[in-house]
């Protein structure tokens, strides 16, 4: 039961990379298909158990960061995403926010207003407070 | 309403302790003293002043068969206070730290009481009859950063400890001469039973359940870890909740726990039929406004000027009304200790928090909590 069990220790980098790949894949193929919101769900999935090191992060948030800016509809995406996934999302959000780039900021500080209303303060300290998982 | 009295008893108070009968409550108004109140008719009369700390006192406790108070300061001492006639006679407890001590409680058998210490110790002091004085004994062992909280399991041996290295800690304090040797639980002095890394943050507030099965702590970072069947194979659950961290809990029953914290009014979690611990609700109520921010008018500013950058211009509520924090405390909860017990359940408890306050609570009025502890 415990968050810690989640942490599982990947393969290999190489292993990490290919897997995120291959969820990139589907990522597009879910966009192509004008379905924002299952594409960031498929982004968000598994992020734990693929933690590795830059290269898979990096690799990660690029997924996660496709799938982010082809949201329009932020109420609708909040209100059919697990409660699980607020804290992973709330993870990507700063790292987008961390990036500087006008659109990415845009877009994360939207999604963030309506994240922190439905998650609580409480997200974002989880968020300040991991220093083990990070994205 | 679960509050039955409110009381302002001075600026801020640091840490409060209930004598025996509850006539009378020890607080430090966040300085050098303790001020021991009396509750006279309706009012509070402040019968006595115990100076004898320079510094904080960060906490105390007040036993209850032996009536004897226990403080524990930032000056690196701690005192032993007896009541000797009218006055109160504090007796000096070498505790060899060189770091503050932060938190203190005695024992179930009040033969010794735990201090907490900046100096990533955790010293278990105890009586010597033939030199008539305190003796304390350190756990140097183990600990990576200052111990925040301590408490005693009901077997006098155990103790946990909470630390701002993010781990819980579960150690032996038994004493030759003091405790009974138990033959079925060899334990030396200072020897680490279970350590438990489930945090990632800051972790204060660790206490037992009433038969000492259960063990629940707080985290920095808004999450609270119970832990059943302490031991070699712990089962660990983690409750996510949505506000401000918690800084103290209290087992009311062994199913049910009260944590407050920073969020100014106590919040209400449960252990349901399978063991699952979830959070049920406040208590009291938490005044919601309409749309937008939830929060207090300082924060709707500053979200006000942190999404004022998105180009597409957010709403936020301007008329912000000022306090949609507690209803009650009107700052940080910083301590929680039960008034009354019916049995192994805790009815009423009180709270001081750094607003000055403290409010007494009465579960009686809280139907369906009252059905949980029921169970």
């Amino acid at each position: 039961m415990a968050r810690a069990e989640r942490f599982v220790e990947a393969d290999n980098a190489e292993a990490i990379i290919t897997r995120i790949e291959h969820k990139s894949r589907k990522i597009e193929s879910l966009l192509k298909q004008y379905k924002p919101v299952e594409a960031l769900k498929t982004a968000l999935e598994g992020t734990y158990a693929m933690t590795g090191d830059e290269r898979c992060k990096s690799a990660h948030w690029i997924a996660v960061h496709r799938a982010l800016m082809a949201i329009k509809d932020v109420d609708g995406m909040l209100s059919s995403l697990d409660p699980e996934y607020y804290d992973i999302l709330m993870k990507y959000l700063y790292r987008g926010l961390a990036t500087g780039d006008r659109p990415t900021c845009d877009q994360c500080l939207r999604i963030h207003e309506k994240l922190t209303e439905k998650a609580g303060l409480g997200c974002i300290l989880r968020f300040l407070t991991d220093t083990v998982n990070t994205v | 309403m679960a509050v039955t009295a409110v009381h302002q008893l001075a600026q801020c108070i640091t840490c409060h302790a209930w004598s025996a009968d509850r006539s009378m409550v020890a607080l430090c108004p966040n300085n050098s003293e303790v001020h021991i109140y009396r509750l006279v008719e309706d009012k509070w009369e402040k019968m006595h002043v115990l100076q004898k700390h320079d510094q904080l006192i960060s906490g105390i406790d007040w036993s209850a068969r032996s009536n004897k108070i226990v403080t524990a300061s930032h000056d690196r001492n701690s005192y032993v206070w007896n009541l000797e006639g009218s006055e109160w006679v504090p007796t000096l407890v070498i505790l060899r730290l060189n770091r503050a001590a932060l938190c203190v409680q005695w024992s179930p058998k009040e033969n010794k009481f735990a201090v907490g210490s900046g100096a990533k110790t955790v010293c278990i002091c105890y009586y010597e009859q033939e030199n008539n004085w305190w003796v304390s004994k350190l756990i140097r062992k183990r600990h990576d950063s200052s111990v925040t909280s301590v408490s005693w399991h009901p077997d006098n041996i155990l103790v946990a400890s909470t630390s701002t290295d993010g781990k819980c800690r579960i150690f032996s304090t038994f004493i030759k001469g003091v405790d009974a040797k138990d033959p079925k639980k060899e334990s030396r002095f200072g020897e680490l039973i279970v350590q438990l890394d489930l945090s990632p943050s800051w972790t204060f507030g660790v206490k037992w359940s009433p038969s000492g099965n259960t063990l629940a702590y707080v985290g920095h970072n808004s999450v609270i870890y119970f832990v059943d069947d302490v031991g070699p194979s712990p089962l660990a659950q983690n409750v996510v909740f949505r506000d401000l961290p918690l800084r103290d809990v209290l087992f009311v029953s062994e199913k049910m726990v009260i944590g407050v914290g920073y969020d100014c009014i106590p919040m209400v979690f449960a252990a349901d039929e399978r063991g699952i611990w979830s959070f049920i609700r406040y208590l009291g109520e938490r005044k919601a406004v309409s749309s937008g921010s939830r929060y207090g008018s300082q924060f709707s500013e500053a979200f006000g000027k942190f999404y004022g950058q998105a180009k597409q211009g957010v709403s936020n509520d301007a008329s912000e009304t000022s306090r949609t924090r507690g209803v009650v405390h009107e700052n940080c909860i910083n301590s929680i200790i039960p008034l009354s017990r019916q049995g192994t359940q805790i009815r009423r408890f009180s709270t001081s928090g750094l607003d000055g306050k403290l409010v007494m609570w009465d579960l009686e009025t809280e139907q369906d909590l009252l059905e949980l502890l029921v169970h």
